[in-house]
Order: C-alpha cells, then structure tokens, then sequence
C-alpha cells in the first residue's frame, strides 16, 4: 500500500535519516516517538507538504515522490486539525468536493453520508469556534475522510481532546480501520499504540529504531528508549559475570542480580516489568529468588492501586494493589525487600547497543 | 496601593494632555469660524467640487493599487525569500520620505521627460496637472498602510489552514481567495481604509504633481495663501468633517459586516 524507500530530509535542527517503512493496505500503523522526534516532518514528506531530498514514497505501487499533493489521493488530519474558521462544518466539509466540482447534489448526499458516521449531523450549521475538542476532532476526520483517501494520515489525534472523549475517538478510529481505512497515526503516547496499531514503529531522531507488532516492540524493546515507551521503568546497565555454576550481573550502582542460565554478552541493558517486582519487609523465599534491600522512597497512586519506588542503590519500581497497601500500610521511608525471579529479567540490548538513545 | 493610585493620576494627565493637543486646535477652527462663513463656503461650488474630487481620486487610487498590494502583502507575509527585509524596507521608504520629496521623485518618473510619463503620454494621457498624477502621487505615499496592515492579516492566517486546504485539493489561487483573504479580510479592509484616509489628505507630494486641479488640502493652502486663514477655516472645516464622515462610514460598515458574521454564528447556536 504504502512503502517509502531511504526517506530522507534534512531540517532546521535535525535530520530526517533513512525511514523505510511498509504499511500494508488495511494495516493500522502507529508512528510513536517523543515531540520533535520527526513524525510530523515524516508525515509531511509523505502526504507531499515537503520533498525529500533523498528517497522515494510509493502508494500501491506507484511511485508519488514528486506526485502534488493534491493528487497524491492521500488525506491528512493535522494535529491541530486545521478547521476553516469562517466557514461552517457543513461548508468545511464540503470544501474538498467543491473543489473537485462535483454536482451539487451529490456534494449534499456525501457530506450528510459523512457527518451521519461521524456522528455530527447536527452540528453541520456550527462554526469551529463553537465546537468542543471532541467534535472538532470528528468534523476534521469527516473533512478528509469525505475525500476517500486511499491512506489517512492522523497527526496526534488525541492531542485536543480530553481523557474521558479518547475513548471514543479511538473506538471510532478502529471502526474505519475495520471498515477497510488504511491509517498512519502518530501518536507520543504508547497506551494509543497498544489500543489501535497492528504495527508500530518507534522513531527517535529522525530515525525509526525498532518497527513490529505492538507484541514484539513492547515485550522486546531493543533499547531503553522503547523500553521507556513501553512504560518499563525498572531497566539497567550491567556487566555480566560468568562463574562455574551460575550466571550473574552487577548494575552501575554494585547491585548483583542472579540470573538464569545462559549465555550472555560481557555488558547489557536488562529490564524487569513492575508488576513482576514483589514487595515485602521480610523478601521471597527461594535460593534462585533476587531479594535486594531498600528503603522506600515514594508511594504514588495507579490506576490498579500504587507504584513504590525503592531507592536500592538503584531506584527499582514495584506495582502493588490497593488491597496489598492497606494491609501492608507501606510508609515512606521504611526498609524493605524487593524481590523477583531472575526469569522476570530480560535483555534488551547488548554492548554498544545499551548506550544507544 | 497609594503609589499605584499616583501612577493612575500621572498617566491619566499626560494621556489628556496629548488628546488634548490633537483636539485644541481642531475646536479652535470651530469656535473661530461663524455659521455666516460656514454657510458661504459650503455652497461654493470650488470647495464642493475639489472635496468631491478628492474623495474620488483618493478612492480609486486606493482600488487600483490594492490589485497589486494585497498580493504583495500576502508575499511578504508568506514567502521566504533573499533580500525579504531590504523588499520590506522599500514598501516602508515613502512613509519616511518627506512628502514633497516623494513628489519630486514621482514627477521625474511621470513626466514628459519620465520612464511612465513617455509611455503614457504616447497613450495620449498626461499625468502631470491630471487627476491620474493625483492619484499615483496619494499612492506613493499612503500604500505602506494597505500593505503592512494587509500583510500582518495574512501573517496572523494558520499556515496549517492552507495546508489544509492544499490537502483537500484546491488550487494556490483557490487557496488565496477562500482561505486566506477570508481570514485576513478585516486587516486588508483596515489597511484600505487606513490608505484611503491618508491619500485623501495628502498635500505634499500631490501640490508638486498638479496645483490643478485643485484637491481640498491644495484648495485650502492656496485660500490660506491668496486670502489669509479666515478664508482657509470653513474650506478646512468642511473638508475635515466630509472626511471623518467617510472615515467613519468605512468603519460602520466594516464592523457592521463583523456584527452581521458574529450574528449568524450565533443564530447557527
């Protein structure tokens, strides 16, 4: 459907580096990275708004590099969605097809098909300035999606609207996308690419540095940057030491983990998820098991009950229940153990790679 | 708290002081001048048509140049290109000229001798002593105003707006017309304003063009010189009163159209 070859484009501050990325025809592809991570510029090089310098973009199979953007059949939501302000909803939506110059009456037939989808053929004689986050949202989908696009583009979709309406425009958007659309949706926030993509790539520096299904990119992030997306805040660099019948490391801070047996690199980054992180004042029983003193630093609320951080030399991150705390009655500043399995222990990236990002 | 009452008063004089050096000396030609001289001058055919004439060169001088200035405005505000602030220093350079000098350089360019004066007077037009070098010198010196005020409108557009537009399939000159005018269409009409006011009151650079015939501001000069300031009051009156009244009348209707949109928007609710 969609394929860009070596994309490359140098800007004011950084510089768009070699994005070759494949979205198949009905793929939902989610873009994620920090803000100046380069998804936008991306986005704009590939709906045409900019032109690369090097590389070249290909929609079903034909190749668009140097297409005007008005051909190119490709539809854009801007972040800050870009509604006509002096003209209705009704007329921003039916701009693209007086554009087109399509019969009156079929230019009528569409809009109302469109806002009826969209769930906003009641607001079509409102102006933009009188529309909620949520609605503006749709009017701006409804506008481009009145085009048929072959492929939509979705620059932080989320960004304007509030926590309790993303649900439904995420709903929404998986209905197009099970409806045939084929979408690339760029997004900072991980929650979005586990909810909608089938594919994700991380990009990072005008570069995309790990691309998958939302499976293997969060449960095998190759750095500690997608690890950081993944929401792993529990992650560390160590140098592993190999004795005659057990495999351990050592952190920056001198903390050993035991691990399972195996073969690994002289240095690493592993990560431990929170939720296999166990907190107790008297540690886990086991002769294999990790149980390494703290003191406990903060107690912050979750949504699934709080997040301990214990300060070990190390800052490691446990998530424990609502139930576990108010038996527990965890304080600030108490000594505890923190304990895990060396299984729960993943290496994530190897020698130089750690360094990375 | 008392301090900030002392900085109130302080600003508050100062602020009269200066509006009040603006309005003094226009209620001064009010109280100075009788309804007898009102009367008399404002059935004399001379000032009514010079005021006339005024208001109508200093109007289409303004139409005609703002064809090519709003799309010079729409550049400036649009378009990155080498030598932007020297092109911007240009548009500025006749609001600091003075105006006589303004006038000396048009009528070295539109007369007989001049580059436009040739061709013209080939078309068989004369610019100089014509109500056409009128208007070419009330546009040298009062297009910065259409342009700057049109160009800041332009600038204020979300660029993302015509993105936006470009993406959906329509034309650049699509694009101008219905996203980007729309959207600047109260500085450009503040702009037309603004250098329609200034035209019409110019004298400096219109007296060395054409002393004939004879706009309000070179008619009340020359009543003042040929007759003494009684006789240059009522002319002056009259004028400045047709004047405010147009000024005004643009304003209304500018804002009258603001009202009309802000209406529907409501009724839209």
């Amino acid at each position: 459907m969609l394929r860009t070859e070596k994309l490359c484009k140098r800007l004011d501050t950084f510089l768009i580096q070699d994005i070759s990325l494949e979205v198949s025809a009905g793929a939902y592809y989610v873009l994620l990275g920090r803000s100046g991570a380069g998804k936008t510029q991306l986005l704009e090089l590939i709906c045409g708004l900019t032109t690369p310098d090097k590389g070249r973009i290909f929609l079903e199979g034909k190749d668009i590099t140097h297409k005007r953007v008005q051909n190119r059949g490709i539809g854009l939501v801007f972040q800050d969605l870009a509604l006509f302000p002096h003209f209705s909803v009704k007329d921003n939506i039916m701009y693209p097809l007086k554009v087109k110059k399509l019969p009156l009456k079929e230019r009528v037939e569409r809009v109302q098909r469109v806002a009826e989808e969209m769930n906003i053929a009641d607001l079509l004689l409102r102006k933009p300035e009188n529309l909620s986050g949520g609605e503006k949202q749709r009017v701006a989908l409804a506008r481009t999606l009145v085009t048929q696009p072959k492929i939509l583009l979705l620059d932080e979709p989320m960004a304007s609207v509030d926590a309790s309406l993303k649900d439904s425009i995420m709903r929404m958007l998986r209905r197009l996308n099970r409806n045939g659309q084929t979408i690339v949706h760029v997004t900072h926030d991980f929650s979005e690419a586990i909810s909608l993509a089938s594919r994700v790539g991380v990009m990072h520096n005008g570069q995309i540095i790990q691309e998958g299904t939302p499976d293997e990119v969060f449960t095998n992030p190759v750095n500690k940057f997608v690890a950081r997306y993944a929401g792993i805040k529990n992650f560390f660099r160590v140098i592993f030491v190999r004795s005659y019948n057990c495999c351990s490391c050592i952190t920056d801070n001198r903390i050993k983990f035991k691990l399972p047996k195996g073969d690994y690199p002289s240095s690493g980054l592993l990560i431990i998820p929170a939720s296999e992180v166990l907190l107790s004042r008297q540690g886990a029983a086991g002769v294999q098991i990790n149980n390494i003193h703290g003191v406990i630093e903060d107690i912050v609320p979750s949504p699934l009950g709080y997040e301990v951080t214990v300060n070990a030399g190390d800052h490691f991150f446990a998530d424990i229940t609502r139930r576990e705390m108010d038996e527990q009655k965890y304080v600030t500043g108490e000594p505890v153990i923190i304990s895990f399995r060396p299984e729960s222990l993943k290496l994530v990236g190897e020698g130089e790679e750690m360094n990375k990002y | 708290m008392k301090n900030h009452t002392l900085f109130n008063w302080i600003f508050t004089l100062l602020a009269s002081l200066v509006l009040l050096f603006i309005i003094a000396p226009l209620i001064g030609m009010f109280l100075h001048t009788s309804a007898e001289e009102m009367r008399s001058t404002a059935s004399d055919p001379v000032v009514i048509r010079s005021v006339w004439y005024t208001l109508a060169i200093a109007f289409a001088a303004t139409i005609l140049f703002a064809i090519g200035a709003v799309p010079l405005a729409w550049i400036m505000a649009r378009r990155k290109f080498p030598l932007k602030n020297i092109v911007q220093g240009i548009i500025d350079l006749p609001v600091v000229l003075p105006h006589t000098a303004a006038g000396i350089a048009l009528l070295g360019f539109i007369s007989r001798e001049g580059f436009l004066g040739d061709i013209a007077q080939k078309a068989g037009i004369l610019l100089v002593n014509n109500g056409a070098g009128i208007a070419l010198a009330m546009a040298f010196v009062s297009l910065p105003f259409l342009i700057n005020a049109a160009r800041d409108g332009f600038a204020a557009v979300p660029e993302r707006t015509e993105k936006a537009a470009l993406m959906l399939g329509a034309t650049q000159s699509r694009i101008f017309f219905t996203i980007s005018l729309p959207q600047a269409w109260r500085s450009v009409v503040s702009g037309f304003i603004m250098m329609f006011a200034r035209g019409m009151s110019e004298f400096g650079a219109v007296v060395i063009i054409a002393y004939h015939p004879m706009i309000a501001p070179v008619l009340i000069y020359d009543r003042f010189n040929t007759y003494g300031l009684s006789a240059a009051r009522p002319a002056s009156i009259i004028f400045i009163l047709v004047a405010l009244f147009f000024f005004v009348l643009f304003r209304v209707l500018a804002t009258e159209r603001r009202q009309i949109f802000r209406r529907e928007d409501d009724a839209a609710d």
